[in-house]
């Protein structure tokens, strides 16, 4: 029977292992963005589309300033630059310039509508009835030295009010010129080139990140062999998400070095045989196999953080096979068989209490976490049968003798047990009940997600050059207007114009854009129109013409028209840059906000305005951190109820809170200890916390489920499972990425603290002489199949 | 815009070339650079031709040219209208109303042209050949110089040539744009003076740029 079923896994193994291998071979589609992973809950569709819509055009955004004394040989390096990066496919080098092109159609556009476009400064003459100041700015240029007059447009505009309503436009790139083509801006003896372009891959994909940024890499770096005192300026979220992969990586590929080696060590140190060895990598291996491929089909495609912490908790499951392989040090001997129903119960309970937990986390409101949570669960579960249905069979037959090391886990229950040392463990109950109390009454909780991000400081240096010498300072932040149409946001942007501008006089922030400004509400136009044709033309027409020289028949000839330009036509036309990043649809607007230094005020002066909401989604997705730990620390904390409430139907009230107890100590005193240690509690401590209770609970398991003969073999076990899990999530202390250190200093502490306490377990096991009829009912069934 | 601001800029670029004192312009005359305490002043009369217009646009004043310091362009007919430009920026006002205020931090390229003129006012013509091709001939008693663009399709660059003649100072520069519009100017009693500017002209240059 056991075999027919040890063929069925095979066969199940074999299949998943051809899905595996064939989704790798497509490439593995691996995500990077923490924003993937935890999904706004849907509790407002709108402002969650809009915060992703405008997160992921800023995340887009590629700015690069080329810089050289010499302004041929930075132009040239520029022009070398683009066009290697474009070679890639991965960005579109046009789609953001502004260049002498953009600005004819910008004109071309504008120019047919101008009766209705006024810049604010002639707006605000033309409505106090100063339209004489607005004729007088207009002979200034027209007479005065210099002057940008253009007959053909002095004819047609005798006003100028349209280059008036050009050089109003708010565009963010205040200190840029245009030479030949290019934006250019001169620093000292620096001339530096502009190079915007805009991502068509996702920033957050490892491989458009990697080509993409070895490209740049390799391009600038013949540049800079080819132009001596050639500078290289650059900006996106796309190099700082490679850094911070690259960054993962590298650590990653050394840590897991690290820990394979030592787990291999300690393994064959302890065995002294390579089978062990083995059978626990193909245990690992099965799992690791098993969840990648289940995941795959069930999501399409996996998180890298999903990736990490589901395959910690596969380091779950070696702990069963360490269980199963420690049992050929029994005094008792045995057959491979025989072995593992004496372990058989200890496996079933550890994984049905993890699986709880697990369980739990696929189906509590974690949207974002159901990936890690069926990742753990189909690895355990492919875990849990190798163990069962391989092992056995893999196994040599002859028991054997266990050497010192079994002594030496032996003497840790003695600690417990042994009555001269009652005193010493009070005083250290006592200490640890203060410990706890100290440092819980003391944990700071931050969930800031700049603090979670190990950002290259070398970038940002480049990113503050490149906003001082550019000139500007794109937010993060924005605000988003709400309407039941366009008409209706544009009119309400105008509305918060003068709000902006007073928020502008008290330092707030330098500027702001919003699609009113680009393009008046047909509301406003119609003001425009009248304005102009009661204040300027009707008063002051034909006296400007007479002074200029314009003969009124031919004028009257190209006088523009009453049209309204609509928002629908000018994003249609393509000439304004910008506006499409600032219209996500009919209705709703972006404004972003430029040099931003007090957010709060911003976010005062909006907080009470209808259709108006100010968006901030760093702050907003460190909440949502915020809003997961809480809950991750309250599903531990469910977890551990479930775990009492299953361990009491083997135990019994009491023997469960024993069994309990090494779990409670753990997750309770750990974060404690790191608070006293001056860490502050965030998402990622949380979610070790998670990890760290089923670790605990099978140790527990695993110490209460052995009589008291077997004990010190169980020891060895458990001893085992401790090193090989500090061996490769206790590492993860030393990473510098702080989200994966927190999660490392959790585990470090709770796994030291789960192995130390593990054998007061055992005092609960002490009346497991009859077992409750269905777990004997397994342990009786599983014995016949074997 | 940033078109329309250096088409600006370089509008003044060529009225501040054109009038460029007769001593640096001419070849063939030993050079004798104006010194920081001298003052250029004269009148002047603009003729702006402009396309489809029948007349052309009439203006006439006086101007002051202090090196260092800026260029003082006062138009008294057909009104009143005063241009100042610094090397920190420029400003211009009609009876007291400021219609217009660039400081050059706002525009750097501002300060970089002035450098050029400033560096051809103190007998330096490298900056500006570096712009313009420079032609001289001489003309009787008088000179000739032609200035044409380098890149012709530089964007920044709205002027096709400058014609400048003169004899002992300039006396006429044509300044022809790209579309064919044209400034015709006229410079009379040109005077060289060793003496600073007048207090209220040098807080007109001061005031320049300010914010």
């Amino acid at each position: 029977m056991i075999r027919i079923l040890a063929l069925v896994w095979l066969a199940i193994v074999i299949l998943a292992a051809g899905y595996l291998a064939v989704r790798i071979h497509d490439g593995l589609p691996l995500r990077t963005d923490l924003l993937a992973l935890l999904p706004r809950e849907d509790q407002d569709p709108v402002l969650q589309r809009a915060s992703d819509a405008v997160s992921r055009a800023l995340a887009r955004r590629v700015v690069v300033l080329v810089g050289h004394p010499s302004a041929k040989e930075a132009r040239a390096a520029a022009i070398r630059l683009t066009a290697d990066m474009t070679a890639t496919g991965f960005v579109d080098p046009v789609a953001d310039a502004l260049d002498v092109d953009r600005l004819k159609q910008l004109g071309t556009l504008y120019f047919s509508y101008r009766r209705g476009l006024l810049s604010e400064a002639d707006r605000a003459l033309l409505a106090a009835g100063e339209g004489e100041a607005v004729a007088t700015k207009a002979m200034a240029q027209a007479f005065g030295v210099g002057g940008i007059v253009d007959g053909n447009l002095l004819r047609s505009d005798p006003f100028l009010l349209f280059p008036s309503f050009l050089a109003d436009l708010p565009f963010p790139l205040t200190r840029l010129r245009i030479d030949d083509g290019m934006l250019t801006v001169t620093d000292g003896h620096v001339t530096w080139f502009l190079i915007m372009a805009r991502l068509t891959g996702e920033p957050f994909a490892l491989q458009v990140q990697q080509r993409l940024v070895d490209a740049f890499d390799h391009s600038a770096a013949v540049l800079r062999e080819l132009h001596p005192g050639l500078q290289i300026k650059r900006l996106g979220a796309i190099f700082f998400a490679d850094a911070a992969s690259r960054t993962a990586i590298g650590e990653a590929s050394i840590l897991t070095n690290l820990s394979l080696v030592g787990i291999i060590l300690l393994i064959v140190i302890v065995f002294r045989r390579a089978r062990p060895l083995l059978l626990n990598m193909s245990v690992v291996g099965v799992g690791i196999g098993s969840a990648l491929a289940g995941s795959l089909a069930v999501f399409g495609e996996l998180h890298v953080a999903s990736l990490l912490f589901g395959t910690s908790l596969i380091g779950v499951a070696v702990d069963y096979g360490l269980y199963y392989t420690s049992s050929v040090f029994d005094p008792a001997g045995g057959t491979p068989r025989e072995r593992l129903r004496r372990v058989f119960s200890g496996i079933v309970l550890g994984l049905l209490t993890t699986l709880l937990g697990y369980g739990a986390l696929a189906l509590a409101p974690f949207p974002g976490l159901r990936q890690i949570a069926v990742f753990s669960v189909i690895g355990l579960l492919a875990a849990f049968a190798t163990v069962v249905l391989w092992l056995p069979i893999l196994d040599t037959k002859a028991a054997r003798d266990p050497g010192s090391f079994l002594t030496a886990a032996g003497r840790m229950c003695a600690f417990w047990e042994a009555a001269s040392l009652r005193r010493t463990r009070s005083l250290l109950l006592f200490v640890a009940l203060m410990t706890a109390l100290a440092g819980l009454a003391l944990v700071h909780t931050d969930n800031d997600v700049h603090r979670m991000q190990a950002l290259s400081p070398e970038l940002l240096h480049e990113q503050d050059e490149i906003r001082d010498l550019i000139g500007t300072n794109a937010a993060t932040q924005f605000l988003l207007v709400e309407a039941p149409d366009d008409e209706t946001a544009l009119r309400r942007e105008e509305n918060l114009a003068p709000l902006l501008a007073r928020l502008k006089t008290e330092g707030a922030l330098l500027g702001a854009q919003m699609p009113s400004a680009f393009v008046p509400s047909a509301e406003r136009q119609r003001e425009n129109q009248a304005l102009v044709q009661t204040a300027l033309e009707g008063p002051l027409l034909s006296r400007q013409r007479n002074m200029l020289g314009i003969d009124p028949a031919v004028a009257d000839a190209n006088r523009s028209n009453n049209e309204i330009l609509t928002l629908n036509k000018a994003l249609a036309s393509k000439a304004v840059p910008l506006l499409r990043d600032l219209v996500l649809a009919p209705g709703l607007h972006v404004v972003t906000l430029q040099g931003l230094a007090r957010p709060d005020a911003v976010r005062a002066a909006f907080a009470d305005i209808a259709g108006v909401r100010f968006i901030d989604p760093t702050a907003d997705f460190s909440a949502l951190l915020g809003k997961y730990q809480q809950r991750a620390v309250l599903l531990t904390a469910l977890s551990a109820a479930l775990m009492f409430v299953a361990l009491a139907v083997r135990y019994g009230w009491k023997g469960s809170a024993w069994v309990m107890a090494p779990s409670v100590i753990a997750i309770l005193l750990t974060p404690a200890i790191l608070s006293l240690a001056g860490e502050t509690f965030t998402f990622f401590h949380a979610m070790a916390l998670v990890l760290l209770l089923s670790v605990a609970s099978d140790y527990a398991i695993f110490c209460a489920e052995s009589p008291a003969d077997r004990r010190a073999v169980t020891l060895l076990a458990v001893w085992m499972a401790a090193l090989t899990t500090l061996l490769s999530f206790g590492l993860l202390v030393v990473s510098r990425v702080p989200a994966v250190h927190n999660f490392g200093s959790t585990m470090l502490i709770g796994i030291l603290l789960a192995l130390f306490a593990a054998p007061l377990a055992t005092r609960g096991s002490v009346k497991v002489k009859r077992p409750p009829a269905r777990i004997a009912r397994a342990e009786e069934e599983h014995a016949r199949i074997v | 815009m940033i078109r329309l601001f250096s088409g600006l800029l370089l509008g003044f670029a060529a009225v501040l070339v054109a009038t460029l004192p007769l001593t640096l312009a001419a070849p063939t005359i030993e050079v004798t650079p104006l010194t920081k305490d001298q003052v250029l002043r004269g009148r002047f009369e603009q003729l702006r031709f402009l396309q489809g217009f029948q007349t052309p646009l009439k203006s006439a004043g006086t101007f002051v040219l202090a090196p260092e310091l800026g260029l003082i362009w006062r138009t008294e007919t057909p009104f009143e209208l005063t241009t100042v430009m610094s090397p920190a920026g420029l400003v211009q006002e009609v009876g007291g109303r400021e219609t217009m205020r660039m400081p050059s931090a706002r525009i750097p390229f501002i300060s970089k042209l002035y450098a050029m003129l400033g560096g051809a006012l103190t007998g330096d013509w490298e900056a500006l050949s570096g712009a313009f091709n420079i032609t001289r001939k001489t003309e009787g008693k008088g000179w000739r110089l032609k200035l044409e663009p380098l890149h012709a399709d530089d964007p920044e660059m709205p002027i096709r040539t400058i014609d400048l003649h003169g004899s002992r100072y300039l006396e006429d520069a044509d300044v022809v744009k790209l579309n064919g519009d044209r400034d015709h100017l006229v410079f009379l009693d040109q005077k060289l003076e060793s003496a600073p500017p007048t207090p209220e002209e040098a807080t007109l240059l001061a005031a320049a740029g300010q914010r």
